[in-house]
């Protein structure tokens, strides 16, 4: 299976006053193409960071880190932009959809961002909004909605753009546990349908047993890589 | 991103904050109407300034003289200045004088049977008359080879009186005059006394011979102006006059008053003419062509100087009101820059997201600066509206209090100046400033949103 993420070699020391703080020592990581991985490790063990690390918002201390063929890490502000707009899909913890916009404008903003018109933007908007279970909120502002609403629009605006790769880092932290294996369902089936490499960072044992592969983190180095499913086992 | 997407992003994020957007909106509406107001008060000024020069002259006219006044004020006596007809070509010849004339002024009472009228007599070069912006109401104008024939100010006619009469002065401006200057037979006299009942003990002039008259046929009269001297002179061709003057002043000396040479006017031309009047084509050329006057030897002096002074001092009061009105746009400017920057703090999550989802960095300053600018135009819209309002109500009041103060004081000064006035390029202007101003105010807050940290700004707390 072809390899879409390459880490080699990642350090990130962080500068906390005159202190230095080590939150990734040495990883070495591959992810394949239509993988569930989950970064699983308790708070401050570094997964966190690697996330970051991958999406660019973060610059490793040293290694290299290479999705699709580009070294993430040399990438300055605007190509990261770029990079994340047409690869990269993202679901927060604290659903970030804008208040201002309806949710069928939240799950367009990328599509608007990358210049799509308008009435294109809506049609797919709708379709993922229809797949995330959403058929009446079209027009709703986020604060009608309930936690796990907001988290579908959210994750409707992370597929939306069709991107290789999702990055969730703690989807379902502010949920309940019924909404949060809905939840967890539904960004799964997605990512399986269409082939898509999904990320899941976590502290949640339950969760990890959604993905194919779990890498436990601990103290900024991978303790150990679990396989769960067949897929998971090929990739390790 | 498209513009049209982002424009509504923008307009959505004004509108979700209403109270601050109008608040702030509210601010730069003050400012840019004190702006307004303050520089229309200034043009309103300007205005009813050239209103009251222009009933003095022309602006187009430079006077020439021989006597020069020095940068420091005293009189240059070293070389002698002639004003004769070399001069006229030299000064003619210069780029944009139109036509120059000698002048020579002096002061003649027409007779018209028993009615007499006093009036001051101007002498001009009979073929240039036309140049000078003159326009004749009946009749022509003076032209090449005029001699006895003269043109009348407007307001002659009515200054007939009959000396016989002295309740015919009472005449006023709206009774049909006494003479028809072009049909009526007209003749002019310099003898001031001429027709009067003479006043005993006027020892003096008991032996003088009857004053002289000179016949003389009105060519025109020329058309009511707002320029007094158009209207209470009569005007002849210049050599005509000398001849009449330097007759007269003969005459008078043969009756008695020896010695006295010249009373009536300096007729000797030898020595050149007193006065020569040029005239400017454009009003923009008689700063550049009083100069060039100034600096062939020859003292010049034209209203233009007199408009300067009093542009001066309303550009004074200008800089004065616009100070002014520009601290309270200065500070509606820093009201904008607040609201931006408040904005990016109650935001930056929202900026962080939009990074993170793939906003473009100047996507997301073009926003801001978008915010900024809206603001910046609808307080700049709605500040024309608030001084054309106000500069409505300033003339509306201000303008009975002028009427009633002119009353007052007897003089039709002013009649139809603005206090303050609102030219489309003011009102255009200011909009387009004000939109300015807000995209200043509003570029470094856009630039602190746009290098905002992404992650820093979606970090969970």
């Amino acid at each position: 299976m072809e390899n879409i993420i390459e880490i080699k070699g990642i350090r990130k020391v962080y500068r906390v006053g005159s202190e230095k703080v080590v939150a990734l020592d040495n990883i070495d990581l591959s992810i394949g193409k239509g993988e569930i991985c989950c970064l699983l490790g308790t708070s401050g063990s570094g997964k966190s960071t690697l996330l970051n690390l991958m999406a660019g918002l973060e610059k490793p201390s040293r290694g290299e880190i290479i999705i699709k063929n580009i070294h993430v890490e040399k990438l300055d502000e605007k190509r990261l932009v770029l990079f994340r707009q047409k690869y990269i899909g993202f679901v927060f913890q604290s659903y970030n959809l804008l208040p201002s916009l309806t949710a069928l404008e939240n799950v367009g903003l990328p599509l608007a961002f990358k210049g799509i018109p308008r009435r294109i933007r809506d049609k797919k908007s709708k379709q993922m909004l229809h797949s995330v279970g959403l058929t009446s909120h079209n027009n709703r502002k986020p604060s009608q909605m309930s936690g796990g609403q907001q988290q579908r629009v959210g994750i409707a605006r992370a597929f939306v753009g069709n991107p290789e790769i999702v990055f969730a880092d703690e989807p379902t932290g502010n949920l309940d546990s019924k909404t949060t294996s809905e939840v967890m369902n539904l960004i799964t089936d997605i990512a399986r349908k269409s082939n898509q490499t999904l990320i899941i960072v976590t502290h949640d044992t339950n969760i990890a047993k959604y993905a194919d592969r779990i890498i436990h983190i601990l103290d900024g180095n991978i303790e150990k890589i679990e396989a769960v499913t067949p897929l998971g086992a090929i990739t390790n | 991103m498209k513009s049209f997407d982002l424009i509504i992003m923008g307009l959505k994020n004004l509108f979700r904050r209403k109270t601050r957007t109008i608040l702030t909106v509210l601010g730069v509406v003050i400012g840019t109407a004190a702006i307004v107001v303050m520089v229309s008060l200034g043009l309103g000024m300007n205005e009813s300034f050239d209103e009251q020069l222009k009933q003095m002259g022309s602006l187009n006219i430079i006077n020439v003289t021989k006597y020069r006044n020095t940068p420091e004020g005293a009189a240059v006596n070293s070389k002698e200045i002639v004003l004769d007809e070399v001069a006229i070509a030299n000064i003619g010849a210069i780029k944009g004088v139109q036509a120059v004339t000698p002048v020579m002024e002096s002061y003649v009472k027409l007779v018209s049977g028993k009615y007499l009228a006093y009036t001051p007599v101007l002498g001009i070069d009979a073929g240039v008359m036309k140049d000078f912006d003159y326009s004749a109401g009946e009749g022509r104008l003076l032209q090449e080879g005029d001699t006895d024939n003269i043109v009348i100010g407007s307001i002659i006619p009515q200054n007939f009186f009959n000396p016989k009469n002295q309740y015919s002065m009472m005449g006023g401006p709206n009774q049909k005059p006494p003479v028809n200057v072009m049909t009526d037979k007209l003749q002019i006299t310099f003898d001031m006394m001429y027709g009067e009942k003479q006043r005993p003990g006027q020892g003096g002039t008991e032996n003088t011979k009857p004053p002289k008259l000179y016949k003389v046929r009105a060519a025109g009269v020329l058309v009511q102006s707002n320029d007094w001297q158009k209207n209470q002179y009569i005007f002849m061709d210049i050599t005509h006059l000398q001849k009449l003057i330097k007759d007269a002043n003969k005459a008078q000396e043969q009756g008695g008053n020896k010695g006295m040479g010249g009373i009536f006017g300096n007729a000797d031309t030898s020595k050149g003419y007193e006065r020569l009047m040029v005239m400017v084509k454009n009003i923009k050329d008689v700063d550049g062509v009083q100069k060039k006057i100034d600096e062939m030897g020859y003292g010049t002096n034209s209203l233009g100087d007199l408009r300067k002074s009093m542009q001066k001092q309303a550009q004074t009061i200008q800089i004065v009101l616009g100070s002014i009105g520009a601290i309270s746009l200065l500070i509606s400017a820093l009201g904008i820059t607040n609201t931006m920057i408040m904005s990016i703090y109650e935001r930056t999550r929202e900026i962080g997201v939009m990074k993170v989802l793939g906003c473009k960095l100047n996507n997301i300053r073009q926003l801001f600066l978008f915010e900024a600018g809206v603001i910046g135009f609808f307080g700049g819209l709605a500040g024309v509206l608030l001084s054309l309002l106000a500069s409505f109500i300033l003339n509306a009041v201000g303008k009975g209090i002028m009427n009633s103060g002119n009353m007052g004081m007897g003089m039709g000064m002013g009649g139809g100046s603005r206090i303050s006035v609102i030219p489309p390029w003011l009102a255009a202007l200011s909009i387009v400033f004000a939109i300015f101003i807000g995209l200043v105010s509003g570029f470094s807050p856009a630039r602190r949103a746009m290098k905002l940290s992404a992650l820093e700004a979606i970090k969970t707390e």
